[in-house]
């Protein structure tokens, strides 16, 4: 569980006369969950971008509890991000031709960073998901099953912070109401820190805050109509 | 991390097996190349071993060569038979046999030659003896016949069959071990069966009761013309047809009355005394020759076939490897997404080069490994081949600098593998996503 705080954030990129992203002051509370909406182009991406470490500000401070990632090497944001993230996109991003369990598996297999009791973590979280069969292949899924390895495989080393980027918006109503919920309940059990990007309104006003961006910029900073009820 | 190459490797399976196939193809192409022509010159080294000195009618070497050492067919120019005489009496020679060409049967070529040669020259026998008698033959390893059966001489080469020798047919005494020379497809008969058999030799009474006989005159024993000029005695001689008695003992005394000769195989007591009988019988006449040293000359020449081979294999490989390289930088591209999401879950940058690497190197080695294969094979499949038909062994064998070209493949393999490897480790993972 870790806290979010960002100063006098700036990023431009080359050809573009106004910057894509500009945010004065920002802070996340640990284990508070932050639902962020916008058109597109209103900077969302280049948000998720930034606070997953996977670019650098032009200007300005990212902290993640103690850290700066912005002032990290790219192997150290990488190592962090893998430590602390639990990350999930809309396409999933699940390998073809692997198993449900080697998927989740991966990442950590990847870092170097499988403990003893990994299989059964694993197992568990496959479990916790709601899907019977670790060793299906991941094509053969539906993508409402995808989604929920992919969720499985964010969790899977027990990160800080769980970030969700549009995790419902590839999948039918039913299936991303179901893993909007999982995601909720997850973050709560393993009380990570929640930011979740979504234009589903149903499902960002179940989050008890939520940022509107627009055009780079916070035009709305709120608590969600559900939690003020 | 060998778990999702696997898998990557599975579902990409039949771009992976045409990188494969290219990879083994170029190399076994170079590797073939080397090991035949390699083969060649070891194969024909371990031929000519036996031959230390070979004294023929003055010629061409390579032509001496050829026939004496390889048993190929061509028409040799004679010397005159005294040298031969001389030379038995040389301290300097150690023993010497006359060889003589001309006759052949069911394509081995009939060498008549001495005993000499059978026992000093060769493996020793397998089964059977060595000729006793004028009708007698010993055959080399592999010729198909056994021992007993009768072997009617055709005159003219094993290509260019003329008439059948009526007058004789020798029977095969014992059968040679292999020599892994063209000599193993030889039929060796006593050389004084064949001057008689062609109307030859010391037989002063041969040739004045002979002539005019239906079957001297039936034949034609003319010399090719190259062959005329150094053999006096020939001329006068060729139409007639010697008395051949199949049951006459071996004379291996060799009188002045000896006939012209194509080429006699001579061994010094000592490598000083090869270098003055060379020189000595290296005059307007005849022709001394080290067939080991006439053969490097030829694999001077063979040599420049090697490298113009090896160019053309060169140049198949390079654009293998150049076509290999766009594939991989396309695969990488394609693997954008992929790799920039690996790399959002937190892998490593080195995990990522490491897979892309790891993956093309493997497909790399496969191919060169089924490249080595598959060379070795078809340069066996053509040394056995040529086994078959000419009877010398082509050695193909690898050696120590082979190991040298396989490093130096596998290192041109990892650099190459290196560069989408790095392309992969650089690209921006939050790029890679958007596009």
């Amino acid at each position: 569980m870790l806290a979010l705080k960002i100063q006098s954030l700036a990023v431009s990129f080359k050809g573009l006369s106004a910057p894509a992203l500009v945010i004065e002051q920002l802070s996340v509370p640990a284990g508070s969950r932050l639902a962020i909406t916008g058109a597109s182009g209103s900077g969302k991406s280049t948000f998720v971008n930034l606070i997953t470490g996977l670019e650098r500000p032009s200007s300005g401070r990212i902290l993640w509890g103690e850290t700066e990632i912005g002032t990290l090497s790219e192997g150290r944001r990488d190592c962090w991000r893998g430590e602390n993230i639990g990350l999930i996109m809309q396409d999933f991003h699940l390998f073809p031709g692997m198993s449900a369990l080697d998927n989740i598996l991966l990442p950590a297999r990847l870092a170097g960073a499988m403990s003893a009791d990994g299989r059964m973590r694993a197992h568990a979280l496959l479990e916790r998901v709601g899907l019977a069969r670790p060793e299906q292949r991941v094509e053969t899924m539906s993508r409402g099953e995808m989604q929920r390895v992919a969720v499985a495989r964010a969790l899977m080393r027990k990160p800080g912070i769980i970030v969700a980027d549009e995790p419902t918006a590839s999948l039918d109503a039913a299936s991303g109401a179901a893993v909007g919920t999982l995601l909720l309940e997850l973050a709560a059990d393993e009380s990570s820190t929640l930011i979740m990007i979504s234009h589903d309104a149903r499902l960002a006003d179940r989050l008890e805050r939520r940022i509107v961006l627009d055009a780079g910029q916070i035009v709305s900073d709120s608590a969600a109509p559900a939690v003020r009820a | 991390m060998i778990r999702f190459i696997l898998s990557d490797l599975r579902r990409l399976w039949a771009g992976s097996l045409v990188v494969v196939l290219l990879v083994a193809l170029a190399t076994g192409l170079g590797v073939a190349v080397t090991l035949q022509e390699r083969a060649i010159r070891l194969g024909s080294a371990r031929a000519a071993d036996r031959f230390d000195l070979v004294i023929g009618a003055a010629g061409s070497e390579t032509q001496l060569v050829l026939s004496s050492v390889f048993l190929q067919p061509s028409p040799l120019p004679l010397m005159p038979g005294q040298i031969l005489e001389k030379l038995a009496a040389d301290p300097r020679v150690a023993w010497l046999a006359p060889i003589g060409f001309g006759d052949s049967f069911s394509g081995y070529p009939i060498v008549g030659t001495t005993t000499a040669l059978i026992t000093n020259a060769t493996s020793g026998f397998a089964e059977g003896s060595l000729f006793a008698a004028e009708g007698d033959a010993v055959v080399g390893s592999a010729v198909n016949l056994p021992i007993g059966a009768a072997v009617k001489p055709v005159h003219g080469t094993a290509v260019e069959s003329g008439h059948t020798h009526t007058e004789i047919a020798y029977r095969v005494t014992g059968r040679l071990k292999p020599t892994g020379t063209a000599w193993d497809r030889a039929i060796l008969v006593p050389i004084q069966a064949v001057w008689h058999l062609h109307g030859l030799g010391d037989d002063g009474e041969a040739h004045d009761t002979k002539p005019g006989t239906g079957e001297g005159s039936r034949h034609d024993h003319a010399p090719e013309p190259s062959s005329a000029p150094n053999e006096p005695a020939h001329t006068e001689e060729h139409d007639h047809h010697a008395g051949i008695d199949p049951d006459a003992p071996i004379d291996e005394t060799w009188s002045d009355h000896v006939p012209g000769l194509p080429a006699v195989l001579v061994k010094p007591k000592t490598i000083a005394d090869a270098y003055k009988l060379r020189q000595e019988y290296r005059n307007g006449a005849t022709l001394g020759i080290f067939p080991g040293e006439v053969l490097t000359n030829l694999y001077a020449t063979l040599g420049d076939v090697k490298q113009i081979l090896l160019a053309v294999a060169t140049g198949a490989q390079v654009l293998v490897a150049a076509s290999l390289m766009l594939v991989t930088v396309m695969h990488i591209g394609q693997r954008r997404r992929q790799i920039g999401a690996l790399r959002a879950f937190g892998a490593p940058r080195l995990s990522v080069f490491a897979i892309v690497w790891l993956e093309l190197i493997g497909l790399f080695a496969t191919g060169i490994g089924a490249g080595f294969a598959a060379g070795y094979g078809a340069a066996r499949v053509a040394a056995n081949a040529f086994t078959q038909q000419s009877g010398f062994v082509l050695p193909v064998e690898f050696i120590a600098a082979d190991a040298r070209l396989a490093a130096f493949l596998g290192l041109f393999a990892a650099v190459l593998a290196a560069l989408p490897a790095l392309l992969a480790y650089r690209q921006s993972p939050a790029a890679a996503l958007r596009s």
